[in-house]
């Protein structure tokens, strides 16, 4: 099951084991693989660990044991600086997280300017395409708390892409979002798809699974049990558990 | 409509109640047959005294036609003396003049005791605002760091300062650590004072960077910054915004303590006003302006912060 790292795997978790402090085993031996410009989506009910799965990937959550290389680069290296890595995967969380005291161009510049330190022109022609691709060129002067929970979320993507990341993992992007205003949201993480981002997404929304993963995972109390195609995983599920979960949900 | 009318109601009531707290005060000084000597304060605040200028030695003062210049002669060969730009011509054309008579005078002011002790209080105030902010960020940093060390030491810190009375720990700083190494007045009052804000202003920022989301930190981090460029960019502006109203009350509190290093020997505002009561004999006039002067000060500064407030309330 495991496979040999090949330049094709950018996210590579092996044998993941995560506890907190208070005992609770929040992932237990999970592993998965992540290709190149693949669209990975985890689903599972609340507290099955799929949160915190997609934490450990940029080291917001440390692992207990196991090993997760990105890229090539193992994580857990003395000689890997993990700030490094994070520039390698952008990440965008549920609640938005926009940086409050600064502009929408200023949220997306920032980190190129004083992580990267690219050159200012470069990098604010740069945001203004970013902002641009996500529909808010004209929002650009505005403050986060101007702006729609739609809005904010895309701010928040090109914010992460302004990095130039590898890879983009999504938490719940749309979770926090009023229902008329998913459907912009998933259509920019659609588009960056096409585009051959590799993503990882944890996500309730069945219809961007099945419309827009390569593969579809589901995590149970901390276990990775399925790992499958879209259609295997709707429409065939292999474990009574998923089917038993899908039932419900759908 | 209603509404209107009742305001205006209530503000006769504030001015009546103000008018009688007024006549109340001027009631209470007449029962103890107290007179009222304002002018007696003014010569401490400002002193107008002309400044005059007199002659170096004994000659001969010659007057110009306009009248607009002097110029003494001298008996014994010293180069001549030239006055002008001047307000009052003593001498007249012709006049013999001798050493340390007056030539002219000109208008001058100069500043009072008082003014000078305002000074002082505002030099000290300045310089242990600046470094109890700088401490104060440091070891609010610390009280939220994970290393022990850090957490332990700050903690430690800030419980003593609290724990202990700032007169306490301005002897202390005066008597003990000033003598050790070797400070003056000036620098041992400053420290104390900035060692005794700081544990406050810790406190403030400490409480200000925990009242950020987790989620900011988490989003600077994901984006490649390290711990202290989030703390920079990030944490830190939006925490500061927010300490702001504390803050200030701290940077008022430090004002009004200030007045305390008086007991050794600094001459600040409270000392001034010591000192010209024993020489005006007008104990209510020095001590009411300055208590103004200090509202002076700590208006001036709430002010200012109010208008900072404003400037970074656009991104709400």
């Amino acid at each position: 099951m495991i496979k040999e790292y090949q330049g094709n795997d950018m996210i590579v978790a092996t044998q993941i084991d995560k506890f907190y402090g208070n005992g609770c085993h929040a992932l237990k031996a999970v592993s998965a693989i992540v290709h190149r410009a693949e669209v990975v989506v985890v689903i599972g009910p609340s507290g099955s660990g799929k949160s915190t799965f997609l934490r450990t990937l940029n080291q917001l959550e440390t692992i207990s044991s196991g090993s997760i290389s990105i890229d090539g680069t193992d994580m857990y290296d003395k000689d890997t600086d993990i700030n490094k890595l994070r520039e390698e995967v952008g990440m965008v969380f549920q609640g938005f997280n926009l940086f409050p005291h600064m502009s929408v161009l200023e949220n997306v510049m920032l980190a190129p300017l004083k992580v990267s330190k690219r050159n200012r022109q470069e990098v604010e022609s740069h945001a203004r395409q970013l902002l641009c691709k996500v529909g808010l060129e004209t929002r650009i002067d505005n403050y986060p708390s101007q702006l729609s929970g739609g809005q904010m979320q895309r701010v928040a993507i090109a914010r992460a892409l302004a990095m130039k990341p590898n890879i983009m993992l999504f938490d719940e992007p749309t979770s926090a979002l009023d229902p008329e205003m998913v459907g912009e949201v998933l259509d920019v993480m659609k588009g960056l798809a096409e585009d051959g981002m590799t993503m990882v997404v944890v996500t309730h929304e069945m219809g961007f699974a099945r419309e827009v993963a390569d593969r579809v995972l589901f995590m149970e109390e901390g276990q990775l049990l399925v790992d499958d195609t879209p259609t295997t995983f709707f429409d065939n599920p292999p474990h009574s558990r998923l089917a038993e979960f899908l039932s419900q949900v759908l | 409509m209603e509404k209107t009318s009742s305001n205006l109601l209530w503000h006769g009531v504030l001015l009546a109640v103000l008018l009688s707290f007024g006549y109340s005060i001027v009631l209470a000084s007449q029962s103890i047959e107290y007179n009222w000597r304002w002018e007696r304060v003014v010569p401490y605040l400002v002193n107008m005294e002309p400044k005059s200028a007199v002659a170096p030695f004994d000659g001969v003062a010659k007057v110009s036609a306009d009248g607009l210049s002097v110029v003494v002669t001298s008996d014994n060969g010293e180069p001549d003396r030239a006055y002008q730009e001047f307000s009052h011509l003593i001498v007249g054309d012709g006049d013999l003049v001798f050493e340390g008579d007056v030539i002219v005078t000109r208008e001058d002011w100069r500043m009072g005791p008082i003014m000078n002790g305002l000074v002082v209080t505002l030099k000290i105030s300045i310089v242990s605002l600046f470094f109890a902010v700088i401490i104060g960020l440091f070891v609010g940093l610390a009280r939220i760091s994970s290393n022990p060390l850090l957490k332990h030491l700050s903690l430690l810190y800030v419980e003593i300062v609290r724990g202990t009375p700032l007169l306490v720990q301005i002897f202390i700083f005066y008597f003990f650590i000033g003598t050790v190494l070797g400070l003056d007045r000036f620098t041992a009052g400053a420290a104390a004072l900035s060692i005794f804000a700081a544990a406050y202003v810790a406190e403030i920022i400490r409480s200000g960077i925990q009242s950020i989301p987790a989620g900011q930190m988490e989003a600077a981090r994901s984006l490649g910054m390290n711990y202290s460029k989030a703390m920079i960019h990030i944490i830190l502006p939006q925490a500061f915004k927010r300490t702001l109203p504390p803050m200030a009350g701290q940077f008022i509190n430090l004002i009004k303590d200030s007045s305390l290093v008086s007991v050794i020997s600094i001459t600040d505002l409270t000392k001034a006003g010591r000192e010209v009561v024993s020489g005006t004999f007008a104990p209510f006039e020095v001590w009411f302006t300055v208590a103004l002067l200090y509202l002076v000060l700590t208006g001036t500064l709430s002010w200012m912060v109010k208008l900072l407030e404003k400037r970074l309330a656009t991104s709400d």
